[in-house]
């Protein structure tokens, strides 16, 4: 396959241009403290919630319900810290069991009674909707944990530059950036050399097939969606920190981007192939048009629509190159 | 009469068709013949306005035709059955057969008169199908069944057929022939591909044999050769029997696998077979009869409501797949290599390793290094022709599919292999290869379940012949390799058990 036919490769240009673009109509851009910082904190965010949606794509099925198991595992989070006191670490690692555990649940109603993916999920994101408010209504009186464990503030507002180990301080990066790094590393590791990532991206591409070569498809079918309510899970706990609160509107802008990242990086709807270093950049290419045309000062409804476009250009484009590179390679 | 000259179609890549000649007359059967590749599929496309030909012409009764597309084939009297489904899963038996001249009234569908329309056309194949149905609930053969029943719907001058039979049983195969002789009669044009030698020297008046895209023999009458002539025309160079590997069953040895008195869901009745190391057991039967429904009940993926199944002697309550190969080492190569065999966008390497991933796994991770190893190995033992074993496995020739959906239970290192219609739709080549395979495997100790509805296929093969009818085993017979013999034995337990089933009753 020629270089300029990976998916992979497009995203790069465009990402440079944009990048050149926004700095020289706004030198701001490149200013670290105002914008690349923050701009980490939110790709890292993103590129955890598309994790997510790329675990079950990889089955050829959606998590409809992305969002709603981020917030119900941040409220998880903020319910062991507010009523237990337990630390960062336990409250963290409370919520992504709970993550998992709904991500299972929803992978178990879709293997035992063959209900579409779509479906099952997006009525478990009504069904959470209502949980989550009640939840909230309950404990806290109100659409927000007061307090948050000792840490999180450093999670908001703490890059590695404020650590030194003598005169040498660390880069600029935020603290969550190496988070959503080690998710990216781990769930890639998983779908390129584990049996298990493996026995599920063959699921992906033919549940019949994979039936009859030995591979037990419903337990892949559940640990794919726990997988995705897990990393859902962690997606929620950085926008906890990247906000400063456990908050019941945690997740309500996560499904759009949530297929963007991984279908613009190559990762196909109909299963069987994903690409992480693709959710990464694809991440990475959204948050950086947000954060360009935010800087120009659009209004949030332009803006919107100047993201919408762009995506969609970057789609055709990525169209087009695929179908020339068929043409190319069947050719003699 | 309707006559395509020295046909050209190029695709990226390959010339399929390289200067075809077909001349069709009126009230003939013309076989159009050739190995897989050969081009006959590309022609009956391009004859049916699918593809447009990048040279030649077609014309039809002196007039020059341009297909630009499959309607304008439609309108010049040309209807044909493909080899690829093309059925609606959705739209009802009778939908589907009127779909290109739905009747209505007012613009409204008439429903009766669809009804009505498509009940004919299933009549005329003796097919007892409700038109209702809905499409997706139809077996494979009897989807075949309304595909022909669809083309008979309009009165086409030509009729191509590519390969009408594929998955039919010898019964159904010889109604549509049947039909097929009464077109002839009244003056129609059939054009009819096929792989299987016997049906096209009963049917067919003449002979078109395609061999690396250009026409070898045009138009000549099929009585001046033998089957041995025409192989030779299409695979170009003298055909060699094959020699099957020497082997001896080890008769004291315990079945590898057996069946006693079992009984499925699906309505099985007291089965019992056995099949020992080293031993072939052919499992004949009609399509429908059941018996790739009972390798999958051994395979737990139906259910077993009495009987017992032991593997080596001891009992065994097999669940799914995965416990069948590695508890049991019980593999089983599908007959649909399509949608149960392959993972057609996946590459060849997986397709080939995915049996065996548990074993060459190290902490979980499977190395590339090993993987590729493995596929080559068997790329190479099995002669796969592949660009790389990258490539994708949809993009391989039937047979070459085929041989990788085999490689994966070769690589699993089953001690027992269920083989279910393993040469379907393959080229003769090919096909001699695989049963110099299956009879090494056998030669090698493994127990082998051969379940097949080519009849020379078993009797060359098998050691022994178990014979299946409406799902209950209906006699087995010792296999003296005796072609004509054997046959007829074969042939009177299949039919002998349909009449008290059937036939009598309406007589």
């Amino acid at each position: 396959m020629p270089l300029w036919a990976n998916p992979r490769v497009g995203l790069v240009v465009l990402l440079v241009l944009l990048v050149a673009l926004f700095s020289t109509i706004r030198p701001a851009f490149l200013d670290t403290r105002l914008t690349l910082t923050p701009l980490q904190s939110d790709i890292s965010v993103y590129l955890v919630i598309g994790l997510a949606q790329m675990s079950v794509l990889s089955l050829g099925h959606m998590n409809m319900a992305v969002g709603r198991m981020a917030a119900t595992s941040a409220f998880a989070m903020g319910l062991v810290h507010h009523t237990l006191g337990a630390g960062l670490l336990v409250s963290l690692f409370t919520g992504l069991v709970v993550g998992a555990g709904l991500g299972a649940l929803a992978g178990l109603i879709i293997s035992r009674t063959g209900v579409n993916s779509f479906v099952v999920t997006l009525a478990m994101d009504f069904a959470l909707v209502g949980l989550i408010t009640i939840l909230y209504t309950g404990v806290v009186d109100g659409v927000a944990f007061p307090t948050m464990p000792a840490g999180m503030e450093a999670l908001r507002f703490d890059t590695f530059a404020d650590y030194c180990a003598g005169e040498i301080c660390g880069p600029r990066i935020p603290l969550v950036a190496p988070f959503a790094l080690a998710a990216a590393l781990l769930t890639g590791l998983l779908f390129r050399w584990s049996r298990v990532g493996r026995e599920i991206l063959m699921t992906g591409s033919s549940p019949r097939a994979a039936e009859l070569s030995g591979i037990p498809t419903r337990g892949r079918v559940v640990q794919a969606h726990a997988l995705s309510g897990l990393l859902a899970a962690l997606a929620g706990f950085l926008l906890a920190a990247n906000n400063g609160a456990f908050s019941a509107g945690i997740g309500d802008g996560f499904l759009l981007p949530s297929f963007l990242a991984p279908v613009l990086g190559g990762t196909l709807l109909a299963g069987g192939a994903v690409s992480v270093l693709g959710t990464v950049l694809g991440a990475t290419l959204t948050q950086v048009i947000y954060k360009g045309l935010n800087l120009l000062q659009f209004q949030l409804d332009r803006l919107q629509l100047y993201i919408g476009l762009v995506l969609l250009a970057a789609l055709s484009l990525d169209r087009a190159r695929h179908v020339l590179a068929g043409r190319r390679e069947a050719a003699p | 009469m309707l006559v395509a000259e020295n046909l050209v179609k190029t695709f990226p890549g390959v010339r399929a068709l390289d200067g075809a000649t077909l001349t069709l007359q009126p009230g003939t059967v013309h076989a159009l013949l050739g190995e897989n590749g050969a081009g006959k599929s590309t022609l009956v496309k391009l004859l049916t306005g699918v593809y447009r030909p990048d040279g030649g012409r077609i014309t039809l009764d002196g007039g020059e035709l341009h297909l630009g597309g499959p309607l304008d084939a439609q309108r010049a009297g040309i209807g044909v059955v493909h080899q690829e489904r093309n059925l609606i899963p959705a739209f009802s038996v009778a939908e589907n057969i009127v779909l290109h001249h739905l009747p209505g009234r007012a613009g409204w569908l008439d429903r009766a008169r669809m009804r009505a329309e498509a009940r004919r056309c299933l009549d005329l194949l003796e097919v007892d199908l409700d038109p209702d149905t809905p499409v997706a609930r139809l077996s494979v053969a009897q989807g075949q069944l309304v595909e022909i029943a669809k083309a008979l719907s309009l009165d086409n001058k030509v009729l191509l057929l590519d390969e009408p039979t594929a998955s039919l049983t010898g019964d159904e195969a010889d109604r549509l022939y049947t039909v097929v002789r009464r077109l002839r009669d009244s003056g129609h044009a059939v054009v009819l591909v096929s792989h299987k030698l016997e049906e096209v020297f009963a049917v067919a008046d003449t002979v078109t044999v395609l061999r690396d895209g250009r026409s070898v023999a045009e138009a000549e009458p099929l009585a001046g050769f033998t089957q041995g002539q025409i192989v030779d025309l299409m695979v170009g160079r003298a055909f060699a029997s094959i020699e099957l590997a020497e082997r001896t069953v080890g008769e004291q040895a315990p079945p590898a696998l057996r069946l006693d008195g079992v009984s499925t869901a699906l309505g099985h009745r007291d089965v019992s077979l056995a099949v020992r190391p080293g031993e072939i057991l052919g499992l004949y039967g009609l399509v429908g009869a059941g018996r790739s429904e009972l390798a999958k009940a051994v395979l737990g993926l139906e259910r077993i409501t009495a009987g017992t199944v032991e593997v080596h002697g001891e009992p065994a309550r097999i669940r799914n797949v995965g416990e069948a190969l590695r508890r049991h080492r019980i593999g089983y190569v599908t007959e649909d290599r399509k949608d149960e065999g392959l993972f057609l966008e996946q590459p060849v390497t997986r397709n080939i390793a995915v049996t065996v991933w548990r074993r060459l796994a190290r902490a979980g991770l499977v190395p590339d290094r090993r993987e590729r190893a493995l596929a080559e190995t068997y790329v190479e033992r099995l002669g796969i022709r592949v660009s790389s074993p990258r490539q994708l496995a949809g993009q391989l020739s039937g047979g070459n599919q085929q041989k990788v959906s085999l490689a994966k239970w070769l690589a699993a290192d089953c001690d027992i292999l269920i083989v279910d219609e393993p040469t379907v739709g393959i080229d003769v080549r090919t096909k001699a290869a695989f049963h110099e395979l299956i009879a090494g495997l056998a030669a090698q100790g493994l127990a082998l379940l051969l379940i097949s509805s080519d009849l020379p296929e078993v009797v060359v093969l098998a050691d022994r012949i178990a014979v299946m009818s409406d799902l209950r085993v209906v006699g087995e017979l010792d296999n003296d390799h005796d072609y004509p013999r054997m046959s007829q034995q074969i042939i009177r337990l299949v039919h002998a058990e349909t009449h008290v089933e059937g036939r009598v009753s309406a007589a």
